[in-house]
């Protein structure tokens, strides 16, 4: 009974939603081109048949054709299995970084506005020093700084937007916590962290959660300008800022090897901004 | 509003410092110094001791700290350890060239973007609207290099013309300045514009949702004086920090499209000076990064204040 009645509401559930995306062309869109490239991510042998590292120097160069959708590039390597396997590695690591982003700015930020007095004050002026710092010029910084490694380029990102979230973070704690269910947990005796973690971040968390969302398609743009410069993933994984670059010498000759990895981009950030803006409005809305 | 700018202010000159103790802290981190790379493979250990101590390297760091921040405070911002030039005059040329890209971008964004914003915003709901919105997104979601990339093929195929790989500056020839700025000019534009525009569009439509703009249309106030009057100028107000934020952008968005189209701007002396280990260029350049986009924030504040008087007192 229960199992039935689960599946009704399920069912109920995901008709409600099949309905709003209705409502919402650019959000169904939008949830669709990231639906696509999250399937290439995952299983990109379902697309890309041939290998991404292959030297084939006797097709180099080649424009696209039925064996080579997106042509080859300068070696020879088939580009369309280079951006498909390229997806992965990519998204991986904007990811990763915008994960490290959340946890550790999200989590100061929550602390900050909860705890108030000097060490608020002390994290606030760091945050001040941080975002002084244009978000791409921060992350040529690091990465020149601690060297052309895939970590290094994740600590990086993770670093350029982590003011932001502690600044969304700190101002929900800071409103919270003059709620009047914040001061009835006080005045039952709950202790602070117990409030911060139990009450004050559950209500934070959607604010953390549709910014990641907004985020990304600028992590990744930042992400893939530093491949652009050489300071990211360096060859030969594929990663559609380092297949650019690699393009970019050829660029008259052989465009095809730039402009598709630049179109990968264009469309994830498009999913994923118009996801963003449908996010943003239901939350502007509550 | 006197409190007020000598708090704001002192705000900044502190962030300033912090900043630049960072600056100088991660330029010290860059694994490998100047010496190592001077050197190259020979290693002879009283050359290089000898080197240290010629670029003042054997000091502890606190002390070569304060003593970069007090030359750089009384002007003397040192000599490139790679070129032998004067600092300021190499950072002097390369500020010269990205703040005109970054102005001429700024200029040409707002001509395109705040009137599609506008249009996008009276025409809410119809074509031209979501025509503007889809040059938006798209403007929004194309990375700028690659943009870049496919108008500089763009312009091969379709004109038979590639811009001039030798920088020009304007007192030289002001033909031959454009025609290499062009390119980098509108890639770097067409984001701002979409920035713009979407920003200017959202600004719009919320006025029009505002109650004395509804009042205004009740009561009978023609439709082109509600706009002129009411919702154009409450538009206005958040576009000046806008335009901040925008010039920021630009400026990170300038050290990319500078090392694309060889332009000897701000973003390619940072890249040469990572890579050369040449601290006193990279900790200069750094730092005149981090003073531009305070400064802008400062006016934008302080412009705010002025237009909008509603937040002078506060």
């Amino acid at each position: 009974m229960t199992s039935a009645g689960s599946t009704v509401t399920s069912h109920a559930a995901s008709m409600a939603a099949l309905r709003r995306l209705r409502r919402q062309p650019g959000l169904a869109f939008g949830v669709l081109l990231l639906a696509f490239v999250a399937l290439v991510a995952l299983i990109p042998a379902l697309f890309a048949g041939q290998s991404p590292l292959t030297v084939n120097v006797e097709q180099a160069l080649s424009p696209p054709s039925m064996a080579h959708l997106f042509g080859t590039d300068d070696v020879g390597r088939d580009v369309f299995a280079r951006v498909v396997h390229g997806t992965r590695v990519t998204l991986s690591i904007c990811a990763g970084a915008l994960l490290l982003s959340a946890l550790v700015g999200a989590s100061l930020g929550l602390i900050s506005g909860f705890v108030a007095g000097r060490a608020d004050m002390a994290l606030g002026r760091l945050v001040d020093v941080v975002l002084s710092f244009p978000p791409v010029v921060l992350g040529i910084m690091v990465t020149g700084i601690l060297g052309p490694k895939t970590i290094n380029l994740v600590l990086a990102l993770g670093v350029v937007y982590m003011p932001v979230f502690f600044r969304i973070a700190r101002a929900g704690a800071l409103a919270e916590a003059g709620q009047t269910y914040v001061e009835a947990a006080r005045s039952i005796g709950l202790s602070g962290p117990t409030i911060l973690f139990r009450h004050i971040l559950r209500n934070v968390l959607p604010l953390v959660l549709v910014q990641y969302v907004i985020l990304f398609p600028l992590v990744l743009q930042i992400q893939a300008a530093l491949g652009f410069l050489g300071l990211g993933v360096q060859p030969p994984t594929p990663d559609w800022g380092a297949i650019l670059q690699q393009g970019k010498d050829y660029i008259i000759l052989a465009p095809w090897v730039s402009a598709f990895p630049g179109l990968a981009i264009l469309t994830t950030a498009l999913g994923l901004m118009l996801i963003g803006r449908a996010l943003q409005q239901k939350l502007d809305r509550r | 509003m006197v409190g007020y700018l000598v708090r704001r202010f002192a705000a900044s000159i502190f962030t300033a410092l912090l900043a630049s103790g960072v600056i100088f802290v991660l330029t010290r981190s860059v694994p490998g110094d100047v010496v190592a790379q001077m050197l190259g493979q020979t290693s002879d250990p009283t050359a290089a001791q000898a080197l240290r101590a010629f670029f003042g390297l054997d000091q502890p760091m606190y002390s070569q700290y304060l003593g970069w921040l007090g030359r750089m405070l009384s002007g003397d911002l040192g000599t490139s350890w790679t070129r032998g030039q004067p600092v300021a005059q190499m950072l002097g040329d390369a500020v010269l060239v990205t703040l005109q890209l970054s102005l001429m971008t700024v200029a040409i964004a707002t001509a395109v973007g705040v009137p599609l914003g506008v249009l996008a915003g009276i025409y809410e709901g119809r074509w031209p609207s979501s025509l503007i919105q889809v040059f938006n997104l798209l403007g929004l979601a194309a990375p700028v290099f690659w943009v870049g990339l496919m108008l500089l093929v763009g312009v091969s195929t379709v004109f038979d013309w590639s811009p001039p790989l030798l920088y020009t500056s304007p007192r030289q020839s002001i033909v031959d300045n454009l025609s290499i700025l062009a390119l980098p000019i509108v890639s770097l534009g067409i984001l701002q514009a979409a920035a713009y525009s979407q920003f200017v569009h959202q600004s719009v439509v919320s006025a029009f949702h505002q109650e004395y703009v509804r009042t205004a249309i009740a009561k009978g106030v023609p439709l082109r004086m509600v706009f002129f009057k009411h919702v154009l100028r409450n538009v206005a107000i958040p576009l000046v920090t806008f335009m901040g934020l925008i010039l920021i952008q630009i400026l990170g968005g300038a050290v990319i499209i500078e090392s694309l189209f060889a332009l000897p701007g701000l973003g390619r002396l940072l890249l040469s000076s990572i890579e050369t280990r040449d601290y006193p260029v990279l900790q200069a350049a750094l730092m005149i990064v981090v003073v531009v986009a305070m400064v802008v924030n400062l006016i934008v504040d302080l412009l705010y204040r002025v237009i909008d008087p509603r937040v002078r007192l506060t």
